[in-house]
């Protein structure tokens, strides 16, 4: 385990448990099963199977696995949209509480209306965000289209305007959720170039993404998560390799 | 409820910014926005009277007035409870990806609502000239009555929100009350017109000196306004006080676990 002495985040033997009573509730009773803290006859999963971890101040931490693996729990747990089962979070600085680039856009509000609300979600004072918008509309490149209707920008525009927002923001911690799968590939590179600046910056970056190519270049560390386990943590590179060997069918069919 | 003050303040940027868009999304898409706000009120005061005054003979003075003293305030409750009450669900998917203290969503549609409300003051300002009703210097007590309903719907409504979040069909539960509750409540009737021996129940019913204050106030006795007595202030605002810490307390216990259920 590293030092947690610099440590942004620790995590230690987190456990997260989904309860899932099926289907709509029929009776009062499963209500009450609904709202205790337990119960019977509710299927319990377990997304984090006590995993502990550091994120040090200043890294990039990648997070890889399939789907399901745990890497999206991970990431709202540090933005305490949940708490842990069992273990301990601790979280040293503002952390970005932004989970998905675009959390909170209204269409029918215009896009200047829409920065500033987004920014009072995470905290951020609209007198802030106002002497900002300059640099968000510039990053974002949609200078023109700050007052119209969020509803007429494609998805690639929002999702421009998103991670303009959420870079702008100056959180200590930055979460970033697969915000580099849209987007078309020169804004793509753009975001890139903010995350290296954030590096060089010796900001904190917690980054999940199934973009395995950008992972050696934009991560400092990688854990690779299996079914609410951490299966590897280390350099970028060799855990992407061990990553897609571990996709590979256990028993290969003979070669061609 | 210290904690209630505190959050409400820290985000009363994003409460307001919240409201705001709730008003905006409201009347953005009609051709006369926010005259809706006032309009509508004066159409519902428009049909009421025709139905209470001509053809139902209702025997009391100046109806009108005595019906929309009580009716509006009463209006900002059901309205505000319904967009409370919807406010988590409605905002679930925002609850899983962003942290914000939950609260914050009820607040705002108590706040909307609220800016409606007093909004509907002028054109019931309007009727009184129109109808040539007396304005009364109570008036200036109004602030009493409204923080009082404004609490009171804040309380019941942090309940009720939390509620719908594990059973959808509060929802639906909450129309039913309403209906129920406007009818056991002093706004189409005075107390006067229920017999002496049922009036304890009535009065047991914590809408009821709010919405008696509003009444004294702006009808009074048609020629002067009246102050409502030391008791039925106290007795409002104990009721509001009460559900407040009630609908706070059962909020705060399961807001952690709202983000699981929306």
């Amino acid at each position: 385990m590293p030092s947690a002495d610099n440590a942004k985040v620790q995590f230690r033997e987190v456990v997260q448990r989904f309860r899932h009573v099926r289907g709509r509730p029929h009776m009062l009773r499963e209500v009450f099963v609904r709202m205790s803290a337990r119960g019977e006859g509710v299927r319990t999963i377990d997304a984090l199977k006590g995993i502990s971890f550091d994120v040090r101040a200043g890294e990039t931490l990648g997070l890889i696995g399939r789907n399901g693996s745990g890497k999206s729990t991970i990431l709202r747990l540090i933005a305490r949209i949940y708490r842990p089962t069992a273990g301990t979070v601790t979280v040293h600085g503002g952390v970005s509480p932004l989970i998905e680039l675009g959390a909170g856009f209204h269409p029918e509000l215009t896009a200047s209306e829409n920065v500033v609300l987004s920014g009072a979600l995470m905290g951020v004072a609209p007198r802030v965000m106002r002497e900002r918008m300059e640099a968000v509309f510039a990053f974002a490149e949609l200078a023109e289209y700050a007052e119209v209707p969020l509803k007429q920008f494609s998805s690639g525009m929002q999702a421009r305007l998103a991670f303009a927002i959420a870079t702008e923001i100056d959180p200590d911690i930055l979460l970033l959720d697969e915000v580099l799968a849209v987007g078309d590939e020169a804004f793509q590179r753009k975001c890139v170039e903010r995350i290296q600046r954030f590096r060089r910056e010796r900001r904190t970056l917690v980054f999940v993404t199934h973009d395995l190519r950008l992972v050696p270049d934009v991560c400092d560390r990688v854990l690779v998560l299996d079914d609410g386990r951490v299966v590897a943590e280390g350099a970028p590179a060799a855990m992407v390799e061990r990553y897609l060997e571990s996709l590979k069918p256990a028993a290969p069919a003979a070669a061609s | 409820m210290w904690e209630l003050c505190r959050v409400a303040y820290e985000r009363r940027e994003l409460i307001w910014l919240l409201a705001l868009k709730e008003l905006k999304v409201r009347y953005n898409r009609s051709a006369l926005g926010f005259l809706w706000a006032l309009l509508n009120p004066l159409l519902m005061a428009l049909v009421l009277t025709l139905v209470f005054s001509s053809l139902l003979r209702v025997n009391i003075e100046r109806y009108p007035i005595f019906l929309l003293s009580t009716l509006f305030p009463w209006t900002f409750f059901s309205q505000s409870l319904n967009y409370a009450t919807q406010s988590i669900v409605t905002n679930g998917s925002l609850l899983k990806k962003v942290y914000v203290p939950p609260v914050v969503f009820p607040l705002a549609a108590v706040l909307a609502n609220l800016v409606n409300f007093l909004l509907t003051l002028v054109p019931l300002a309007l009727l009184l000239v129109v109808f040539d009703f007396p304005f009364h210097g109570t008036w200036l007590f109004l602030p009493v009555p409204i923080l009082m309903l404004v609490l009171f719907t804040t309380g019941v409504g942090l309940a009720f929100a939390t509620a719908n979040v594990f059973l959808r069909d509060v929802g639906q539960v909450l129309q039913i009350i309403l209906s129920v509750w406007f009818y056991f409540s002093p706004i189409i009737y005075d107390l006067g017109a229920i017999h002496p021996r049922f009036q304890w129940f009535f009065e047991l019913n914590p809408m009821h000196p709010i919405l008696r204050s509003f009444r004294l106030a702006i009808y009074g006795e048609v020629t002067r306004g009246l102050l409502p007595s030391g008791n039925l202030i106290l007795l409002g605002a104990a009721g509001a006080l009460l559900a407040l810490l009630a609908g706070h307390a059962l909020f705060r216990r399961y807001q952690d676990s709202f983000a699981l259920y929306v």
